[in-house]
Formats: structure tokens, C-alpha cells, sequence
């Protein structure tokens, strides 16, 4: 392999990483504070990309802005969700309470896939991108609709990386994921808290929807593989390790993008392309459910 | 007063398999014999998946899975090696109850949302599997398979898949009647103190997980060679999604209401086709709103409030 498909592959890997690691991003922040594995997560991000949809190509808003709108509305969304069908855990009104958000979020999952299904069709949409054109780096070419929206998710987990390590809401999520009770003693709302970090992980995969979106098309199943995905990856770095999630996805990513070159096969390559990920998923559960950098979980 | 609820429950069984045996009697339509028989496939389906979850406390996302093992196992062994069906689903409840030996083995020490991953991943690891070895499967253009009987008439199917249905609900209610029962309930409760007081908690929880494979085998080979076709997308998790809908609708702690559960959503999902998409979504509300606020179920809701107002008087 010359060294520029080399670096165009290794390119290629990187922009999908950082797809990659918005979803699995939000999917780690409700896992951390809430305990919860939300099985709805590869539809708020199909969500995310019909929202951009009717917003930049049918009501024609600005692309920068109407992403801006789509992690607004995913936002209340998820805030909405975690106060409805969430929160009830937490106050005890639920038996059976892993078994119930388990299968509450899947259930959610079907209702979100099945209502966009029955509004917008089972057609793929193509919303308007940021940026057409391509961008060429020497010999390097890389299409220019990949690269600005892997920049937009660049700035956004640089935002959110912030907001987690210097703001009193970042502290209070951090430390309402360490301990739930000793956080409130201190006088932190966690009910509240736990509302934002619905809200906040449920505007990451809307974001991520979004941006992909132009790339990868609209359709009501587009969540189903990234999400599976996003669940090796917080798997890989530990489920509610942030640093581990984004590790994660960009380890994730090379791995897919160069085994796919690596196989002498190609059809046959493509075709497990997906199933390294879950492959390395299983093995992580069953030998070393902590991830490569959780911590360990005690058994409830 | 527990035996005289049982006694009301047992009449009420019994009332409805007269019901659906007497059915074909009264020259029901083809087309609603052939929608009842997949009915009960899903029955079979939604009861030993609540087995697993409304009983052992166990989720598990690979149920469909099995059921495509089962389906494509004994379409391959008669098919390419033309092994006689009274061999080749017996074999298929044989390699799903292997595979359903490895995963609970390897699934031991995981529960809640851990084995929730595991199990999706080993369903999409399969799936993926069959539709990438198209060599033998003939990828997602799925393979032609024999039919369980020379005639296309419909009611032969539709009395051995209730036969399969009763039978299945039988081994399942007799198995979980006694102390294996028991020990399914401790495990859920609290599995350490289950384990403290002398249950073989290991031994019962791969059990369980081989035991409800089975049974999801077995049922997708008889579904394969009623449609005669199987292909990769029947053990899609949105085939899954709606084998939850129906055990969550009917009530997923009880296998009986599980099962009619089954029955019931195949039955409204053809009733209410002029809604198209919109069924789904439809179930889809209701399987929140009952997790929520009736998490027995449909039909453990309505045989609650039959027994209170007994109770009362």
C-alpha cells in the first residue's frame, strides 16, 4: 500500500472516529450519571438527522445553525425523556428497575424508528451539507462535506470537555456519577443533573446524526449500526469513562478502516466489516467488563 | 382461596385452547388460519423469552438469533444434506440448545445492561454471519425450504404449531412448578443469597439460558418450514423488538399471558393494517405506557382485577 492511500485510509479513520466518539460520548455521560445504558441512543441520533433535515433542507436555516437547532431540540427531548420514563428509577416507583430501563429504551427505540418511518418514509434523504466541494493536501484528497463536519464535532467534544471539567454543572454531573447520595448531601440537585445529562447526551448523537447526515444519508434504521458501534466503544474504554470513549472510537475506527484493506477478500471484508467491533465487544464483556479503563463496578 | 384462583385459571386456559381448536371448524378464512399459525410461533416466541426475564430475571437480545439457528440448521441438514424433518429439527433444538450452553456460559457473571450488549452483539455477530457465508446461506436472498407436510392446505400447520404451543407452554409450566422453578425466582431476587442457601446458582442460570434456546430452535424450524423460506432479517432486532412488544404487552412475568400476548399483537397487527406504519408505532406506545404503569401486562391486569372483584364479593 503506497504511503498516500496509506494516509488517506488513516485520514478517513480519524473523521470517522470522531463521529464515532460524539455518539458514543453522549452514551458514556448517561451511563456515568445515570447507570443506565440507553438502548434508544442510535435513534436520538437518527432524530438528530431528521431534525437537521427539516430544518436546512426543507425550512432552509443555515447549516451551522440548524445544527445549533437540532442540539437544542434533542436537548429538551432527551430532558423530557429522563423526567418521563427515567427518573420514576430513581424514585423508586419502578420494580425491577434494570430489567425496566432496559427495556423501556428499546422500547422507546422502536416507537422513534417506527413514528419517523411512518411521517418521512422508509426513503433516504439527503439534507444540504456544510461544506460541498473537496480539499486537497498535497496528494491527499479528502471531500470537503467530511472534513467540516468532522471539525463541527471536533469543536463540540472540545466544548463538552470543558463543560464537564470547569463548570459547576460538568462537577455536578462528575459527581453525581462518582456517588448519587454524597452528591446530594453537598447540595447538588441530582435529579436535575441527571435531567441535563439526558439532555446533553441525547444533543451529542442528534449532533452527530446531523453532521453525518449530508455524508451517510437520512433513514429511520441509520441508528442501528452507529449505536451498536458506540456500544464497543464505551465498552472498549469502559462504560462512563469519557477519555475512554474517545480513545475508544479512534482505536475503533483504524481498526475497521485498515482490516477492510488489510483482507485479501473484499466482499467478504466489507461484509464482517461490522462484526469486528462486536467481535472485540464480547471479548471485553466476558474477560474484562471494566473496559480498558473504567473502573471496576461493583456488583448492585 | 389461592386454589380456587388457580382452578378460574386453569378453566380460562382450557376455555381458550377450545377456542382455538375449534376454530378451523367453523370454516374460518385461509387467510386467518395462516396469521393465526404465525401467531402462535411468536407465542412460542414471547413465552420462553419471559422464561428468561420475567422468571430468572436474565434479559437477553439473542433470542431471535436462536431462532434463525434453529431455523437455518434444520433448513441446511434437509436441504443440502437431505436429512428427513423428523431429524433435522430435532437436531436444530440440538445445536440451539449448544449455543444457547455458550452463551450462558459465557454471560455468567454479567447482568442487566452488560448482558443486554452481549447478547445484541452475539445476535448481529450471527446475523452478520449467515448473511456474509453466502455460500451455504445464500446471503440475505435467504433459502428455499420443504414444507413440514406435502399439502398447501393451511390447518395441518396451523394444529401442529398449536400443538407445539401447548406443549412448549407445558414443559415450560411443569419446569417451572417445581423446585427449578424456585430456584429461578431466588436467583432473581438476589442471586447471592440464593447461593448462600445452597442453590447451584451457575448450574440453574446456563440451564435456563440453554433451556428457553431450545424452545426458540425448535420454533424457528417449524417456522421455516411452514413459510418455506428463511432469510438473515428474522433474527433482526426489529423482529426482536416486537417479540418484547408482545411479552410485554400480554405481561412478561407470567409465560401463559406472554404467549397470548403473541396471539393477540399478530392478530392486531392485521387488523389494523390500513394504519400501515402506524401499528408499530401505536405498540410501541402502549409497550411504554405498560412498562410504566401496568407492568403485568394486558392480560395479568385483567385477570388481577377478575380476581379482586371475586375476592370482594
Amino acid at each position: 500500500m503506497s504511503l498516500v492511500a496509506f494516509s488517506e485510509q488513516v485520514i478517513n479513520g480519524l473523521i470517522i472516529g470522531i463521529f464515532y466518539a460524539l455518539t458514543a460520548l453522549g452514551l458514556s455521560i448517561i451511563f456515568g450519571v445515570l447507570k443506565i445504558v440507553n438502548f434508544a441512543h442510535g435513534e436520538l441520533y437518527m432524530l438528530g438527522g431528521y431534525v437537521y433535515y427539516v430544518f436546512a433542507s426543507i425550512l432552509g436555516l443555515p447549516p451551522i445553525a440548524a445544527v445549533l437547532v437540532v442540539c437544542a431540540v434533542l436537548f429538551l427531548i432527551g430532558m423530557a425523556i429522563e423526567h418521563l420514563l427515567i427518573d420514576p428509577v430513581h424514585r423508586g416507583k419502578v420494580e425491577r428497575a434494570d430489567e425496566y430501563t432496559i427495556m423501556i429504551t428499546f422500547g422507546l427505540a422502536i416507537l422513534l424508528q417506527n413514528l419517523m418511518l411512518s411521517i418521512f418514509g422508509p426513503w433516504t434523504k439527503r439534507p444540504e451539507a456544510i461544506f460541498r466541494g473537496r480539499i486537497e493536501i498535497g496528494e491527499l484528497i479528502v471531500s470537503g462535506d467530511r472534513l467540516a463536519a468532522a471539525g463541527a464535532g471536533l469543536v463540540l467534544i472540545g466544548f463538552i470537555l470543558y463543560l464537564l471539567r470547569y463548570t459547576w454543572t460538568g462537577k455536578a454531573m462528575r459527581a453525581v456519577s462518582q456517588d448519587r447520595e454524597t452528591a446530594e448531601i453537598v447540595g447538588v440537585n441530582a435529579k436535575l443533573t441527571g435531567m441535563l445529562a439526558f439532555g446533553l447526551g441525547s444533543a451529542l448523537a442528534g449532533a452527530a446524526g446531523a453532521l453525518i447526515g449530508p455524508v451517510f444519508l437520512v433513514y429511520p434504521t441509520m441508528g442501528v449500526i452507529p449505536v451498536i458501534k458506540a456500544y464497543v466503544i464505551v465498552v472498549l474504554g469502559g462504560l462512563g469513562s469519557v477519555p475512554g470513549a474517545i480513545l475508544g472510537a479512534m482505536i475503533l475506527a483504524q481498526v475497521e478502516n485498515l482490516a477492510t484493506v488489510l483482507i485479501p477478500d473484499t466482499t467478504r471484508a466489507l461484509a464482517y466489516k461490522d462484526a469486528y467491533g462486536l467481535v472485540l465487544l464480547v471479548l471485553v464483556l466476558v474477560f474484562r467488563p471494566q473496559g480498558l479503563f473504567g473502573e471496576k463496578v461493583r456488583k448492585s | 382461596m389461592i386454589d380456587r384462583d388457580n382452578t378460574r385459571q386453569i378453566v380460562a386456559g382450557a376455555a381458550i385452547l377450545g377456542l382455538f381448536l375449534a376454530l378451523p371448524l367453523f370454516g374460518f378464512g385461509d387467510y386467518w388460519i395462516y396469521i393465526l399459525t404465525i401467531g402462535f410461533y411468536y407465542a412460542i416466541m414471547a413465552s420462553s423469552w419471559s422464561l428468561l426475564v420475567g422468571y430468572v430475571g436474565r434479559i437477553s437480545f439473542a433470542h431471535m438469533a436462536m431462532s434463525g439457528i434453529g431455523a437455518y440448521t434444520s433448513v441446511v441438514a434437509s436441504g443440502s444434506f437431505g436429512l428427513p424433518l423428523i431429524l433435522s429439527i430435532p437436531l436444530a433444538g440440538l445445536v440451539t440448545g449448544i449455543f444457547g450452553l455458550a452463551v450462558g456460559r459465557l454471560c455468567l457473571r454479567l447482568h442487566g445492561a452488560y448482558l443486554g450488549l452481549t447478547t445484541i452483539a452475539f445476535s448481529e455477530i450471527v446475523r452478520i454471519t449467515i448473511t456474509a457465508e453466502h455460500e451455504v446461506t445464500r446471503g440475505s436472498l435467504g433459502l428455499a425450504a420443504v414444507g413440514l407436510f406435502e399439502t398447501t392446505d393451511r390447518v395441518p400447520y396451523y394444529y401442529s404449531f398449536l400443538a407445539l404451543l401447548v406443549s412448549s407452554l407445558l414443559i415450560m409450566w411443569l419446569v417451572l412448578r417445581s423446585r427449578i422453578g424456585l430456584f429461578f425466582a431466588a436467583i432473581r431476587e438476589d442471586e447471592d443469597a440464593a447461593a448462600s442457601l445452597g442453590v447451584k446458582v451457575v448450574r440453574w442460570k446456563i440451564f435456563a439460558f440453554t433451556f428457553s434456546s431450545i424452545i426458540a430452535g425448535i420454533a424457528g424450524s417449524f417456522y421455516a418450514h411452514f413459510v418455506q423460506l428463511v432469510t438473515p432479517s428474522m433474527m433482526s432486532l426489529q423482529e426482536m423488538g416486537f417479540v418484547l412488544s408482545m411479552a410485554v404487552v400480554g405481561g412478561f412475568q407470567n409465560i401463559f399471558y406472554a404467549a397470548l400476548g403473541g396471539v393477540f399483537l399478530e392478530i392486531l397487527l392485521e387488523v389494523l393494517r390500513e394504519i400501515g406504519e402506524w401499528r408499530m408505532t401505536l405498540f410501541a406506545v402502549v409497550v411504554i405506557l405498560i412498562l410504566r404503569y401496568a407492568p403485568n401486562g394486558l392480560f395479568g391486569e385483567l385477570m388481577r382485577m377478575a380476581l379482586a372483584r371475586r375476592t370482594r364479593k
